[in-house]
């Protein structure tokens, strides 16, 4: 990387400052600084996903019928409850194992399943998942677990819409759908928004957790190159390092939500325009 | 009729080479200079060349992928691979759950190191900080013979044991022999071989899912042609200054 600079910067810049801009940009941490796109993929993939099962949840517990309700209710509160780390091992796995099990239903043989003490009973049943695969189990992962949050939000913001636009709506002979999508979802933004921000943030620091599924993101890269090396042939010699690049995760999370914090006062503005708010 | 059986060997490498297929192969990339991440990025290390060289004459097509230790025996169980190859020591627990090539390095004594100028009692360890990494035989030796009125201290890895005893943290670290000399000979005198040398493990070998005994017999040709024609000694005394030869006749 550092013979792309040009020779009159090189001749320029000090043997320390080269040493260390050599180091920072060998293939392990450009490697490093390119895992960045995991962990953006999640929070985006995963904050399409909980968005949309929120959206689902709340009307879920909007609905007349009370069985419907009821799932709505169990979603939101169930899922609210579990650890997001417990779910997050649980459901790749569970989701896995249960994809094997389908498959080895049909692949293999009835005296394989019989007599299989390992999993799964016989090979061709065997899924192998890549990183990309795992990274949208994952993504779906976030997506149930801050879903049931958005949901909550959602449903507490779709209330806050005043009683007389449905009225109106209902009266203007409106069907159930048709008031839920053109008045409530409508409107309901400017009171979800402060709630949903808060999701966001949560979600994007969740996406720590990538590593849990081996997947070679910030957080494990950050502890592969932070971890001492005492052999030259491995590379550079340096004591435990793990702190330093810590710490650069923290910077990086902190600028990562600060500009998420600027997006959403935009969109706040966006979503406010022509309706009557405290701020305003 | 060594020759002959040379000659099998190599004809059985020449017709896997016609339909190449390809394996997986884990390791830690964690444990230099058995195994780790070169500058570059990619596992690299004795581990990486035995088994490029293994793959070679076994027409395999290989890649090599990095997998932490505390989850690599599971994950080799569970398919995500189909050898492990990463300084494991052949032990009678680990072949309860998975099968073994023959060994790629002979049974090597474990060490402990110490910060120098600390003595340690090694005939009656007591009231000693000792650094293993979980899931090692090592540390299966500290849980059965040095737990009493010792404190045993587990890592995710060797590195961070070494650094936790640099730190002086830690009494001493019970860790792998050959692991254990080029990080002795770089500290400058720092760190010290102390104590006995511990003998466990029956040598290193090349982890494989049980009943796979197609890759395994493959395997196990492909390394008695390596050990009877010098490759294998070479790659030891390449990796391992001073060790061996071992296995050239």
């Amino acid at each position: 990387m550092i013979d792309l600079l040009p020779q009159w910067l090189r001749e320029g810049l000090s043997e320390d400052v080269l040493f260390w801009l050599g180091y920072l940009t060998n293939g392990k941490h450009l490697a490093w600084y390119a895992s960045v796109r995991f962990t953006l993929f999640a929070a985006v993939a995963g904050a399409a996903v909980a968005l949309a099962m929120g959206l689902l949840g709340a009307t879920l517990r909007n609905s007349r019928l009370l069985p419907v309700r009821l799932i709505g209710a169990g979603y939101t509160n169930m899922t609210r409850g579990i650890p997001d780390v417990l779910f997050f091992i649980f459901f790749p796995l569970a989701f896995e194992q249960t994809v094997e099990w389908v498959m080895s239903r049909s692949l293999c043989s009835a005296e394989e399943i019989a007599t299989a003490v390992l999993w799964p009973p016989c090979p061709a049943a065997n899924i192998h998942f890549d990183t990309f695969q795992y990274l949208l189990l994952a993504s779906v992962s976030l997506g149930i677990v801050y879903g049931a949050f958005a949901a909550n939000v959602i449903f507490g913001a779709m209330h806050s819409v005043a009683p007389g636009q449905i009225e109106a709506a209902r009266a203007f002979g409106m069907s159930d759908r048709q008031v839920n999508w053109r008045i409530r979802i409508r409107q309901m933004w400017i009171y979800a928004l402060p709630g949903l921000s808060n999701v966001w943030m949560l979600l994007i620091k969740s996406t720590s957790l990538l590593s849990l599924l081996q997947i070679t993101d910030i957080v494990r890269w950050a502890n592969v190159l932070g971890s001492p090396n005492f052999l030259p042939t491995a590379g550079l010699v340096h004591p435990d390092w793990r702190w330093q690049y810590y710490l650069v995760l923290l910077v990086f999370y902190i600028i990562l939500t600060f500009l998420s914090e600027k997006g959403f006062t935009a969109l706040r503005r966006r979503v406010g325009r022509g309706m009557i708010t405290v701020e305003d | 009729m060594k020759k002959l059986l040379l000659a099998a060997a190599a004809l059985m490498a020449l017709s896997g080479a016609a339909n190449a297929q390809a394996i997986r192969i884990g390791t830690e990339a964690a444990y230099a200079p058995w195994n780790f991440l070169d500058d570059a990025g990619k596992p690299a290390g004795f581990d990486v060349d035995v088994g490029t060289d293994l793959c070679k004459r076994a027409g395999l097509e290989c890649t090599f992928v990095a997998n932490e230790w505390d989850t690599i025996i599971p994950n080799l169980v569970a398919g995500n691979y189909d050898a492990i190859i990463a300084a494991m020591s052949i032990t009678d627990e680990r072949r309860q759950t998975i099968d073994f090539s023959e060994p790629y390095y002979p049974p090597d004594p474990s060490r402990f190191v110490t910060n120098a100028g600390v003595n340690l009692d090694f005939g009656a360890l007591k009231g000693a900080k000792i650094g293993v990494q979980s899931g090692t035989i090592q540390a299966a030796y500290a849980e059965a013979n040095l737990k009493d009125g010792n404190t045993l201290q587990s890592y995710a890895t060797y590195d961070q044991a070494m650094a936790d005893l640099a730190a002086g943290n830690l009494d001493t670290v019970l860790a792998d022999g050959p692991y254990l000399d080029p990080i002795v000979a770089a500290s400058n005198g720092a760190i010290v071989l102390a104590g006995p040398e511990v003998s466990i493990g029956e040598g290193y070998g090349i982890g494989l899912r049980k009943g796979d005994t197609e890759l395994k017999s493959k395997l196990d040709a492909a390394l008695e042609a390596s050990k009877a024609d010098g490759t294998l000694d070479a790659l030891i005394a390449k990796w391992f200054p001073g060790k061996g030869p071992f296995y050239k006749k």
